[in-house]
């Protein structure tokens, strides 16, 4: 009964005094880090992948060197840039790093919402940008500005199987030509042929090819090119090749294609290279050690459909300095092997392209090395490209499953697709 | 006066329950109305301003919407026609109170047990086309790989068998209980009248479970209107769209499109849809009584 009056009178002042004492206190204590010294604590917004399980291994050597203390939360992909958008339109403060997708790129430049950070890239020899080919130093970059660091460089390449290629006699594909007659030589031999996603990601096959057959989504001012004769093209050889593929490809993600590729007998597979960590893993790679990687085929065009995760600083972030200094420490030059050696995708440095002993362990990483002559695509820098892509998928998978030719199916996208981009923020 | 006195303490002892049912139910029910006549856009970083209708004319006028309310139609017509002559020939079976039922019985409520997204990862490794389980038994005996998730008609097809195997239990159970509610006097009088098998049914089973199939029916209605789970996980909605319902639309809408006064638009006008099912729910609940 005594404790229900503990905060009365005489008892309450002193608790109110100490209270008020203890946020002033604290107060001045936030005052003198964002002005002062780096320190204090970070908090990193992850998203879970390998790439987000290798920055977690380098926090302990990182705290116990700066003293900075890193505080980690994970939200899976499909919640996580809703996430993120909601922190930053309430300006909340509530992460000093941030890893997303580079399809996020183009809202959160338009909101404003992460730190350029090229002071700090220009500064600092140890995150040395020299060290990454012209188009990657841009993979993050928005009107000009660096919003996001390159966690992961994943170009769209070709896997084949080296010992069914061996048998029969046949060399990766240069040309989309070769590799359908390539699949169809596979087939014949009793096995699958090719495989890519024919399924709800069919959009990051459809993008490459379109692209590579020299047609384009959309055109400077943001009108719909998808009807277009290239587009066309690529849209019925993306269907041709359903014909040299398992049966199941038709539903198949990225993770389905990957999984199928290396656990049953399919000769090429076309797929972001990223996913060569599935291929290290003995559970899931039946084909060990018949694993090849080589260019994508090419077409009119010669380009190569960059992807890859990004890691940044949102413009609300209480301590950017700090989070600077841990992403500076995780994905610098002296780090930089420790990190592909802990699991993560591989980022396309020279360094890391380049070193023998590591193309050894990891024989895609060439493959990284995008030549100065292909123009590179990322994901459409736009932010309506997941109402985009929605509707370029449906309209896809009706060529696919036969309900619509090609150019009927392209046509009607091409209409769906301008009050979409009619909605894209000039500015 | 002496009711409005006796009510008084129950309608105290009710208020934390209705205080809590406004905070979770009213004030978001509400507040989806009220953005649907915003337009926010979580990546616009815009704030929200009025737009009156625009929101309602605009899914009004996209195809999806329709599209998708005809899927939706679909799914539950077929479904409704599976699971509930199922059920109630399951009912009528486990009624007889053969050798085993108990067993029986409790085997068959295991489907409703099961969480409905492990059901769907289950069904979808099941239905693949080249490791499937299912295309596995159908070849063995001569039958050429079914493409399940590939195709519009067999994708349906696949959801509302998930669904059926996970619903049919319930169906069953609630026939099961109507059928013990009926007295046995009446099938006695049936009997010695010379009334046949079916007579009996079709004359005095059928009609006195036909309020608890009413009630059955509005609630599978008001299920099928917001599946979901198993269907994402099962087929995405895929291929392209051609297995998204309105509730998956407009949960692409909401958290992919990130339009949200448009997903609330769509919200709203689900609820319109499910209105009339929940007043036909209410009378045949009545009929029950």
């Amino acid at each position: 009964m005594k404790g229900k009056h503990l905060l009365k009178g005489r008892n309450f002042k002193v608790v109110a005094l100490v209270a008020a004492a203890v946020l002033t206190l604290s107060a001045c204590s936030s005052d003198s880090e964002s002005g002062g010294e780096v320190g204090g604590e970070i908090n990193v917004f992850l998203i879970p992948s390998p790439s987000s399980t290798s920055i977690q291994s380098f926090i302990p050597e990182f705290e116990a060197e700066t003293g900075i203390k890193v505080n980690v939360s994970e939200t899976p992909y499909g919640e996580a840039h809703q996430k993120q958008l909601l922190s930053y339109n309430q300006k909340a403060g509530a992460y000093d790093i941030a890893q997303f997708d580079n399809t996020y790129l183009a809202p959160f430049c338009q909101a404003k919402a992460m730190l350029p950070l090229d002071s700090y890239i220009s500064g600092s020899d140890e995150y040395d940008i020299n060290d990454f080919g012209q188009g990657q130093q841009d993979y993050g970059k928005c009107k000009g500005e660096t919003l996001g660091l390159t966690l992961s460089t994943e170009p769209m390449i070709q896997w084949y199987r080296t010992d069914l290629y061996e048998k029969l006699g046949l060399t990766p594909a240069k040309t989309w030509d070769e590799y359908y007659e390539n699949a169809k030589k596979v087939q014949a031999a009793g096995f699958g042929g090719q495989i890519m996603g024919f399924g709800p990601n069919v959009s990051w096959w459809w993008m490459t090819l379109v692209w590579s057959f020299g047609g384009a989504l959309y055109d400077e001012n943001l009108n719909p090119v998808v009807n277009s004769k290239e587009a066309v093209a690529a849209t019925d050889y993306l269907k041709k090749l359903l014909e040299v593929s398992p049966k199941g490809a038709i539903t198949a993600t990225g993770d389905d294609t990957t999984s199928k590729f290396l656990g049953e007998d399919i000769g090429a597979m076309l797929n972001y290279s990223g996913y060569y960590g599935m291929a290290l893993d003995p559970s899931i790679n039946k084909n060990a050690g018949n694993i090849g990687t080589a260019p994508a085929p090419m077409g009119s065009a010669d380009t190569t459909h960059l992807a890859g995760w990004n890691i940044g600083v949102p413009a609300d972030a209480k301590n950017p300095d700090a989070a600077w200094k841990f992403l500076e420490f995780v994905l610098g030059k002296t780090n930089s092997v420790k990190y592909l050696e802990s699991g993560a995708a591989a980022i396309g440095r020279q360094s890391i392209i380049n070193n023998a002993d590591l193309v050894a362990m990891n024989p895609y990483l060439p493959q990284l090395e995008i030549p100065s002559s292909s123009r590179i695509e990322r994901y459409p820098q736009i932010a309506v490209w997941p109402e985009f892509e929605v509707a370029a998928i449906d309209a896809v998978t009706q060529v696919l499953t036969g309900k619509q030719k090609s150019q009927a199916a392209l046509d009607a996208l091409n209409e769906k697709l301008k009050p979409i981009l009619a909605k894209e923020p000039k500015s | 006066m002496l009711r409005r006195k006796n009510l008084r303490p129950v309608a105290q002892l009710t208020i934390p329950t209705w205080i809590f049912l406004a905070l979770v139910v009213l004030i978001p029910f509400f507040y989806g109305v009220y953005i649907s006549f915003l337009n926010i856009n979580l990546a616009s970083f815009l704030p929200p301003s009025f737009v009156g209708f625009d929101n309602y004319q605009t899914v009004l006028a996209a195809s999806e919407t329709w599209s998708t309310l005809r899927i939706t139609l679909i799914i539950t017509f077929i479904g409704l026609l599976t699971q509930i002559p199922i059920g109630i020939l399951l009912a009528l079976v486990l009624h007889e109170n053969l050798r085993g039922t108990k067993i029986f019985r409790s085997i068959l409520i295991t489907p409703m047990l099961l969480t409905p997204v492990a059901v769907g990862l289950t069904y979808r490794f099941m239905f693949d086309t080249d490791l499937g389980v299912i295309n596995w038994a159908l070849g063995s005996i001569g039958i050429e790989k079914v493409n399940w998730l590939g195709s519009q008609t067999s994708a349906l097809f696949a959801i509302i068998i998930v669904d059926s195997w996970q619903s049919i239990p319930f169906v069953m159970l609630l026939v099961l209980a109507a059928l013990t509610a009926i007295s046995p006097s009446l099938y006695e009088a049936a009997r010695v009248d010379g009334a046949s098998a079916s007579q009996i049914f079709r004359r005095i089973t059928l009609p006195l479970i036909t309020p608890t199939l009413l009630v059955i029916t509005m609630i599978k209605i008001m299920d099928f209107l917001k599946l979901f789970d198993t269907l994402f996980i099962l087929t995405r909605g895929g291929p392209g769209n051609a297995t998204t319902t309105l509730g998956l639309w407009t949960y692409k809408t909401g958290f992919v499109f990130l339009e949200f006064s448009r997903a609330a638009a769509l919200g709203v006008i689900i609820t319109i849809i499910t209105l009339p099912v929940y007043f036909l729910w209410r009378r045949a609940s009545r009929g029950v009584r």
